[in-house]
């Protein structure tokens, strides 16, 4: 008889086995627990509300005897002094009660922060004469440091002055609150409190430290400052910072070498100290540390001196600012140099920054068609003031702006010599607008930008001399290179011309027969700035386009630039971008770029920006994928450093080639099987010479 | 009869000693825990005086002086207490039509001078 085959279960995972008596205990207990807690949290908070109830009760019950306390006068009533002496006795019997009493210190001390004047003295009279001071020297001997706290607060709240020696021991205790407690009891306590702290404190003293002790000082009646600079040599930097801080507060001013040596102080904040009392104090006796301090300051100090130099300096420390301002790289301090400078001698910097040339404003001049009266009149004006300036030493003009100076006065040599000597009566128009056409227009400015877009873009100019008596003969050779000469003479076209056109040849564009540099037209000599002609002026515009927009790509096209022309201006151009183009790096499209065959494949590109990994997995997928478009990656891995990747490769090209074969015979015996009906079938033989001679291909 | 004051502050311990200071200086006196309290009381009655401190729950001092010269059209005189360091509120309140303040700790002495200054202006 047959019979079922037995099935063995392994189970992998089992369920421990728990008791359930166990469980049921667990159960208990914990739900036990939590009743525990949510009853004695219960009770707590019952207890406290109770308690602050209570306390409240407590408080408006003693609040109008204290009131009757406070205010009582003794020149009340035989009936109210009865009523007074009742109260007192009535007070005392409350608070033998440790909670009653607590409650009623708790009430004085509230009132207390409430309270000035009379009746302030007369609730520290009361607390003092219910003795609960003495619960408050106790509290001094608990072990609990919030218990010490409050006894010290306790204590200094209501003036406790016997008090005094026992809270100095707490000075230097390592509880950081009984210790900031204590040393605002011993400061408020006595006026000799200050100088102890200052002497016997060896721990820091944080700001609200001392924030809070100077509040206390303040509000010290009659409080006498000691000297503060005793503790200037304390060997506690905070101690050093405190005592500064007192010394500017209550304007002690004897401490002159003290607070100049703190100049050199290691730490930052005494230095900043220091500088401030110096300014404060007007300590010119400090400038030469100052100066010598400075170049090791960090910014902050650094804008602190140049701030008091500032305040106490004179115009010998101008030279010193002066050296600053031209070194000095931080913006915030150059700032600074720069403002100071103006508060020691005002007005001797002006704003430079973002200042239209003068040749802006007087091309709306021209516009408006000035009369020459009116230009000498305003030219006159402005070379004037140029002296004025230039006299105060001030620093007006940039580099390469153009002046109405230079212009003006080129225009005056230009009539005084033998070429123009006859020219009478000429209406000078002065134009400083891009030079001559779009093009020019282009380039000049595109050369402006990479320079600074931020400088001013106004452009060149051109100067319209309109002649009325006599033309100049263009033709002539000696005329026309005479007045070449004589323009490079008198005009300083380096000032003109942006900077960044540095082998411009004037003379040589001057010459030029297509577009003369001086050209004469109804009378009028027309200066235009037309350096070249319009051939070379394409070309840069085109090498200008591709240093914008071009990649290493144009390398081939800078290079036939190069040999196509012979402008040194161009050839310059051409090869600074060559240059740095050629310091680009390849892209991963660009790496193959003359191997059409490599950029057949998807998977070149991923492929080179892969790691070894990475590329194993890539052959696996072209193994599976692939095409003949692969093979020509495949076979330039052929020769990879890697033996695996190399290996991998040439298996998968003979894949790929198999799987190619394979594909072809499929495909020509399906064409052979679908031949249509009539067509001359070729014979077997004819079929596998075709076949080997497309294997062969 | 004493002259009417009203007292606002929410600080009951110090209500009370000021209350038996005003009353001891023989002024009625009605006190008041909060805003609503106070405006409460303002819609029943107005008083010769008003004393006041800026900081209260539900409605401010600076709240109170803008609804008495505002919404009631009263010109009772208005004394302000206010804490040290709270300059921009009292410079609010005088804005608004406060007579007087005077600053924490308080001096009930000083108050009751003050109160008799401000009833004698009127």
């Amino acid at each position: 008889m047959l019979s079922s085959p037995k099935h063995n279960i392994l189970a992998i995972i089992t369920a421990p086995e728990f008791s359930l008596d166990f469980l049921w205990t667990l159960t208990f207990i914990f739900l036990t627990l939590a009743m525990l807690c949510f009853v004695g949290i219960f009770l707590i908070r019952n207890s406290i509300g109770a308690k602050a109830i209570r306390t409240k009760n407590k408080k408006m019950e003693f609040s109008p005897m204290i009131s009757e306390f406070l205010f009582y006068e003794e020149s009340n009533d035989i009936e109210e002094k009865k009523n007074y002496l009742h109260l007192k006795i009535e007070i005392r019997e409350l608070i033998k009660d440790r909670f009653d009493r607590n409650v009623f210190t708790e009430v004085l001390m509230d009132l207390r922060k409430d309270l000035s004047g009379e009746s302030k003295e007369a609730l520290i009279h009361l607390y003092k004469d219910m003795g609960l001071h003495n619960d408050a020297f106790e509290n001094l001997k608990s072990r609990r440091w919030q218990v010490v706290s409050k006894g010290i607060l306790e204590l200094s709240t209501m003036e406790v002055n016997e008090s005094y020696s026992l809270i100095i021991k707490f000075i230097n205790h390592r509880q950081s609150t009984i210790r900031k407690q204590a040393e605002i009891a011993v400061v408020n306590l006595k006026e000799e409190g200050i100088t102890y702290f200052l002497d016997t404190t060896k721990y820091k003293i944080s700001e609200w430290e001392q924030l809070k002790l100077l509040d206390v000082l303040r509000h010290k009646p009659n409080f006498e400052p000691p000297q503060f600079s005793l503790w200037l040599t304390s060997k506690n930097a905070d101690v050093v910072l405190f005592a500064l801080r007192l010394i500017k507060y209550f304007k002690q001013t004897d401490a002159v070498k003290s607070i100049i040596t703190l100049l050199k102080h290691k730490r930052r904040d005494i230095r900043v100290e220091a500088i401030d009392c110096i300014k404060e104090f007007y300590f010119v006796d400090a400038l030469p540390t100052l100066k010598l301090v400075y170049p090791k300051a960090s910014a902050d100090v650094k804008i602190a001196i140049l701030d008091t130099i500032g305040e106490i300096g004179s115009k010998n420390d101008i030279g010193f600012l002066e050296i600053i301002q031209k070194r000095e790289k931080n913006f915030n301090i150059n700032s600074k140099v720069i403002g100071m400078l103006n508060k020691i001698n005002p007005e001797s910097i002006l704003p430079t920054k973002h200042i239209e040339t003068e040749a802006f404003f007087t091309s709306n001049l021209n516009d408006n068609a000035l009369t020459e009266d009116e230009i000498k009149t305003v030219t006159d004006e402005f070379l004037e003031e140029s002296k004025d300036v230039e006299a105060d030493g001030a620093i007006t003009v940039n580099e390469n702006e153009t002046t109405y100076a230079s212009i003006l006065g080129d225009q005056d040599e230009v009539t005084e010599t033998d070429n123009y000597e006859n020219i009478a009566e000429k209406q000078i128009s002065m134009d400083i607008v891009p030079p001559v056409s779009e093009e020019n227009t282009a380039f000049t400015n595109s050369m402006v930008e990479k320079e600074d877009e931020e400088e001013n873009r106004e452009p060149l100019f051109t100067l319209d001399v309109s002649l009325q008596e006599e033309r100049i003969d263009t033709d002539s050779d000696s005329t026309s290179a005479a007045n070449s000469s004589h323009q490079q003479e008198d005009i300083d076209w380096s000032q003109i011309i942006n900077k960044d056109i540095p082998n411009l040849q004037l003379g040589h564009a001057i010459q030029s027969d297509e577009k003369p540099f001086i050209s004469f037209e109804n009378g009028a000599i027309s200066f235009s700035a037309n350096f070249m002609d319009e051939d070379e002026l394409e070309t840069m515009v085109l090498l200008e386009n591709i240093a914008e927009m071009g990649d290493r790509r144009e390398l081939f096209l800078l290079n036939q630039l190069l040999e196509e022309n012979e402008s040194p201006l161009i050839l310059e151009r051409a090869n600074e971008l060559i240059e740095k183009f050629s310091h680009q790096l390849s892209g991963p499209n660009e790496l193959f770029s003359s191997d059409d065959g490599l950029k057949n494949s998807v998977f070149t590109k991923i492929f080179h920006l892969s790691d070894t990994a990475t590329k194993l997995i890539l052959l696996n997928e072209i193994e599976d994928i692939g095409d003949e478009k692969e093979i020509r990656l495949l076979e330039s891995l052929l020769l990879d450093q890697n033996k695996w990747i190399a290996k991998r490769a040439k298996a998968i090209i003979e894949h790929i080639r198999n799987k190619i074969n394979e594909k072809e015979c499929s495909e020509t015996i399906l064409k052979v099987t679908l031949l249509p009906v009539g067509f001359e079938l070729e014979s077997d033989q004819n079929l596998t010479n075709a076949l080997n001679q497309k294997r062969k291909i | 009869m004493g002259k009417n004051v009203l007292l606002a502050d929410d600080d009951q311990l110090l209500a009370s000693l000021l209350n038996f200071r005003l009353k001891k200086g023989g002024y009625e006196v009605h006190c008041c825990s909060d805003g609503k309290e106070v405006k409460e009381f303002l819609n029943t009655q107005l008083p010769d005086i008003i004393v006041s401190d800026i900081m209260m729950p539900y409605f401010s001092g600076i709240e109170l002086i803008d609804y008495v010269r505002n919404e009631l059209k009263s010109k009772t005189p208005i004394i302000i207490i206010s804490s040290a360091g709270n300059e921009q509120n009292v410079l609010s309140a005088f804005e608004l039509g406060a007579n007087d303040f005077i600053s924490k700790p308080v001096s009930p002495t000083e108050l009751l001078v003050r109160i008799a200054r401000e009833l004698n202006k009127i």
